[in-house]
């Protein structure tokens, strides 16, 4: 049946008729697996579970030396996410394309719900969360505002299908992203915002604007960055980084600058990550995020965590599973019509390949340290429930394509 | 500017995979699908209409996070299956503490086993010097410890503990003191509380010369330990009790045990969460000593006395004196008295500076100083057997020789005229009434036949036949060697005088033969002389150390090897003559001297000695052994600037002779008559 569906594009040949060998066998196994997959992506939503299995174990056995790691918490914010996804599922991403102006509303007031008294509510040197009324539970807006900014800027993007041609629109795509990435700043959360504006830069781009211009606005980008870190590291000029982000910074080219602040989480992380060896030092025998040298060990440097109990066989598996994950979303991306659809997806498998890149990275020294959770893995519900939610957003494309007639 | 190199590369990372999915785009221009403008507002309908850009770009999508993963993957393949042993080492380095378990010093036994230096428990308030700045905190302790603020200052800010970072400020406080600080540690920052084993002196004072006192590693013994790479060697930690003086710094390595080494894990707040390896502490061997504390004991209380006694009668020049009594057959020290004396527990916990300079002062007469040892003074009298043996030997005199003493002596002429002792003269004497009356001109005729024979130095080459001007070699720190003057050294010394001022005159030789001028001897080096003088010809090396019985393993004793120090060949004859004039001394010079002897069953022979130096009162020896037929022990005292030897030596010597063989002298007769 995909077969039959797709064989009219032009794209995506060679992915979906290896889609449909694997589908073929599935036929035969079960017969009700052709009626699930109708309506669900199971090779996106199989290395999901996999990951969500995974980061289960993982946090349960961060909890056993960890008492902030609780694994019973970590389940609701799993059954929340679920939830989340199935609305999301049901849900017709379609009705988002013609929404832009009311997204665009939407994102703006996530970014500003923390600022609002008495919901708002601070932690780690951000004003970065709510506080639910009545359920008391803490949630950060700016991990659904991820989502809809790449709603948004899909929906803006989609109008020119695929190309765009005057610099006046292409100033506006612009332009509209740097919205949600300034009311980011704000909390501020340079990390959150990094995640928006690569992934919403990335859409820009898929839209198709001329070459000349994508680099234009990168060369901008990075005089405007390093102007900015350079005043921040001149005493009477203006600050815009803040002193805990300028010294991230620096004890990422030089760990030994700050060697009880970050540059001592940083060398921890990388002793645990080093230490773990092939297969791992095993559940509950992690020395580095046991017994309190890695902090945040079951946030932030949860991967450390991870590559210390499993070792390089679970970082493989792990990076394994992402990739199944981010391919299987590219190869849907190649299959389905719509450049609405196709830009959400492009918008999706960016932040999850940048999160990854942002968080790993962090842990085994090749990124600055940034509060950047571990997509499914780390402990906390919002960033669970959002991404359970992009999960659900790339399944409601599948069940929503367009179905040959 | 590195953080800018960064954000550079960072972005430069963005930029290639931007290039290479625009590179891949390329070909869009070619394949212009116009349906941009009037395509539908994008509504996810069944628009099969596709762009060959997306496919590219999504081909450079697949790049971009497929390089991300390449990335990761390889770093962590690098640092979990290339790196992993120094990771491990790091991460093991992390969670392992070493901490070393304290080995328990030896202790010091008398002869009798009786304890002279052993360990007890202590807790310690030790306080960081950065803490004598903080009023706040001196002041709570003040209050804890109920002491003058001014007081725990002082101790904090005091560095007689050297290399201690740690100040101690309060040693042996109480059980509730310790709660105190250590519920109230926000009020104690940089305080501590150590416990420690302290070494402890049952006795007090008791043999404290001779034992010595402890303190915290020296930096050069700490830094001596360091660079002693060898298994073998003691390695130190500040907060050590290490030997500074005495036998505990003699047998530091005998005593020292050796650190146990216990391996921990602990968490990153440094609490210990599990024990692993561990090496047991070894603990220091015990020493047993030669010395017997009953005779110490009684050796310094009649110092103590006789001194008192002396000072009593109005001689307050008299602040010191000593006392040592050597087994002769053997060389062991039974008793080494010296005064004042000094507490070694006042050093235990480390010494204030206070109590250091009174300690080390001349005024209070430098308690520390073992005077047995370390005192060096002209031996009088004393040296008169060696005279005797020297003129015997160089043929100077003979057994038969004999002569008239008129109490003035102008053997140089009348203008070089020397007083005997006895003004009034000892009229016709023989050499063995010139020893038994300490007659001095009998030994300036000697003096005068040395000074105009062919061996003008056969008297200094006698004496130092005999050990002196040498170190006996016992096993103490800081001997001194005395000193015997000659031509050469005296020309050496007084190099500001004229040629013949500095030249060796006949006086030179007569001074030395009755042991006066510029001799200088320790009591010890006489009491090895009497001692070769008893056993006609050997000198045991004098020895504290009688057996050590190690700690570890079965606990085998290993006992001190005596050595002979030297050997004198003197006639037969010469020592008949030499034993008889000394047992002469002790029942023939004076009716009261000999009272104090004829008290004891055993016999004894010894000699007076009254060292004199102008403008102080003179100081007092006198040197027996005992039993003079066969002799086990001798007996020697020096108390300096304290009289006559019969007034104030000889009162010693008899009453550690009386603690030997249970014979307290019991005659109060007082010699009046002035024998030397």
């Amino acid at each position: 049946m995909f077969s039959r569906d797709t064989t009219q594009e032009g794209i995506g040949e060679k992915a979906h008729t290896t889609f449909s060998r694997g589908s073929g066998s599935a036929k035969g196994a079960r017969m009700s697996s052709t009626g699930i997959s109708q309506v669900l992506f199971i090779p996106q939503l199989l290395p999901t579970f996999l990951l969500i299995a995974f980061g289960s174990l993982i946090i349960w056995s961060a909890s056993l030396t960890i008492p902030e790691a609780s694994f019973p918490r970590q389940l609701l914010g799993i059954a929340l996410g679920l939830i989340a996804a199935y609305v999301v599922w049901s849900y017709d991403y379609r009705t988002f394309s013609n929404l832009s102006t009311a997204l665009l509303i939407a994102d703006i007031v996530l970014m500003l719900l923390p600022k609002v008294p008495g919901i708002g509510y601070s932690a780690m040197g951000m004003t970065g969360w709510i506080r639910i009324p009545l359920i008391g539970l803490r949630f950060q807006p700016s991990e659904l505002a991820k989502l809809v900014t790449i709603l948004l800027m899909a929906s803006l993007g989609a109008e020119y299908n695929g190309r765009i041609e005057t610099l006046r629109d292409y100033l506006k795509l612009c332009g509209i992203l740097t919205v949600p990435f300034l009311f980011i700043l704000t909390q501020p959360d340079l990390g959150t915002g990094l995640i928006v504006l690569v992934s919403g830069a990335a859409i820009i781009i898929c839209s198709g604007p001329p070459r000349s211009w994508v680099l234009i606005t990168i060369g901008i980008v990075v005089l405007g960055a390093t102007l900015v870190v350079v005043t921040s590291m001149t005493p009477g000029l203006p600050h815009v980084l803040k002193q805990y982000q300028l010294n991230r910074l620096i004890v990422f080219v030089d760990p030994s600058v700050d060697p009880t602040g970050d540059g001592y989480n940083l060398q921890q992380a990388k002793i645990a990550v080093g230490s773990g060896g092939f297969l791992g030092k095993g559940i509950g025998n992690a020395t580095q995020s046991g017994s309190g040298f890695l902090p945040e060990a079951h946030t932030d440097f949860v991967f450390a965590l991870m590559a210390e109990e499993f070792g390089f066989l679970g970082s493989t598996v792990l990076l394994g599973l992402f990739a199944w994950l981010i391919f299987s979303t590219i190869s849907l991306a190649q299959r389905v019509d719509s450049p609405f659809a196709k830009l959400i997806l492009v918008g999706i498998v960016t932040m999850w390949s940048f999160q990854l890149l942002q968080n790993v990275g962090m842990c085994i020294g090749l990124m600055p340290i940034t509060g950047i959770p571990l997509p499914f893995i780390s402990f906390g519900s919002s960033s669970m429930i959002s991404q359970l939610m992009s999960v659900g957003m790339v399944q409601s494309i599948w069940r929503h394509r367009p179905k040959a007639a | 500017m590195s953080p800018i190199v960064f954000i550079v590369t960072l972005l430069a990372i963005v930029l290639v995979a931007i290039v290479v999915l625009l590179i891949i785009n390329r070909g869009e221009a070619r394949f212009t699908f116009d349906i941009g403008g009037q395509a539908p507002r994008a509504s996810g309908g069944g628009d099969n209409s596709t762009e060959k850009g997306f496919k590219n770009r999504l081909v450079g999508l697949e790049i971009f996070s497929g390089t991300i993963i390449g990335v990761l993957f390889t770093k962590l393949w690098a640092m979990q299956l290339v790196s992993v042993d120094d990771y491990t080492k790091q991460a093991e380095l992390n969670r392992t503490r070493r901490i070393s378990t304290v080995a328990a010093r030896g202790r010091i036994l008398d002869r009798n086993g009786v304890e002279l230096v052993t360990n007890r428990p202590s807790l310690v308030v030790v306080a960081s010097s950065e803490v004598a700045d903080n009023d706040v905190v001196v002041q709570h302790l003040a209050n804890v410890l109920g002491m003058p603020p001014v007081a725990v200052r002082r101790k904090i800010q005091d560095q007689t503990e050297g290399a201690q970072s740690l100040r101690t400020v309060a040693v042996d406080v109480s059980r509730r003191v310790v709660s105190y600080i250590d519920e109230h540690q926000y009020l104690f920052e940089g305080v501590h509380i150590e416990e420690r084993a302290q070494r402890h002196y049952p006795l007090g004072t008791v043999c404290s010369h001779v034992l010595g006192y402890t303190g915290s590693p020296t930096i050069e013994q700490l830094k001596d330990s360091e660079e002693d790479e060898t298994d073998y060697g003691i390695s130190y930690e500040s907060g050590d009790t290490v030997g500074q003086a005495g036998i505990e710094y003699q047998y530091e390595s005998v005593l020292q045990g050796v650190r146990g080494e216990q391996t921990v894990y602990v968490d990153a707040d440094g609490n210990v969460l599990d024990y692993a390896t561990s090496i047991e502490a070894t603990n220091g061997s015990d020493i047993t000593l030669t010395i017997d504390s009953n005779v110490q004991r009684a050796a310094e209380e009649s110092l103590a006395g006789v001194i008192g006694r002396i000072r009593e009668k109005g001689n307050t020049e008299c602040m010191s004196g000593s006392a040592v009594c050597l087994d002769v057959t053997n060389g062991d020290v039974i008793a080494m008295a010296s005064y004042p004396t000094f507490s070694p527990n006042d050093f235990v916990g480390g010494i204030s500076n206070d109590d250091w300079e009174m300690l080390s002062s001349e005024e209070a007469g430098n308690p520390l100083m073992n005077r047995v040892i370390a005192g060096q003074y002209p031996s009088a009298s004393t040296i008169k057997p060696l005279s005797v043996f020297a003129a015997l030997n160089y043929g100077i005199a003979s057994l038969e020789s004999s002569y008239v003493c008129t109490g003035y002596w102008t053997g140089f002429g009348e203008d070089y005229g020397q007083y005997c002792w006895n003004h009034d003269g000892h009229g016709g004497v023989n050499l063995r009434e010139g020893i038994v009356y300490s007659c001095d001109a009998v030994f300036y005729e000697i003096g005068k036949g040395f000074f105009l024979s062919e061996n003008p130095e056969g008297l200094q080459e006698t004496f130092r036949r005999w050990g002196l001007g040498q170190a006996s070699g016992i096993d103490l720190p800081a001997e001194s060697i005395g000193r015997v003057p000659d031509a050469e050294w005296k020309y050496n010394y007084f190099t500001q005088a004229d040629e013949f001022a500095r030249s060796w005159q006949g006086g030179d030789t007569t001074n030395l033969v009755i042991g006066q001028g510029d001799l200088l001897v320790t009591p010890l080096q006489m009491a090895c002389v009497y001692a070769g003088i008893a056993t006609r010809g050997t000198i045991m090396r004098p020895h504290l150390l009688k057996s050590v019985s190690t700690h570890a393993g079965d606990g085998t004793i290993i006992d001190f090897k005596e050595e002979t120090l030297l050997t004198t060949e003197e006639e037969a004859s010469s020592f008949d003559l030499v034993h008889d004039g000394l047992q002469g001394v002790i029942y023939e010079e004076s009716a009261a001297q000999a009272s104090h002897f004829l008290n004891m069953k055993e016999l004894v022979a010894g000699k007076t000695g009254t060292g004199e130096r102008s403008g102080e009162e003179p100081t007092g020896w006198f040197i027996a052994f005992v039993p003079a037929d066969n002799p086990q022990y001798v007996v020697a005292s020096c108390i300096e600037q304290g009289g006559y030897g019969s007034e104030s030596a000889m009162y010693v010597v008899r009453d550690i002779m009386g603690s030997i063989y249970g014979e307290p002298d019991d005659s109060d007769a007082v010699d009046s008559s002035g024998v030397r």
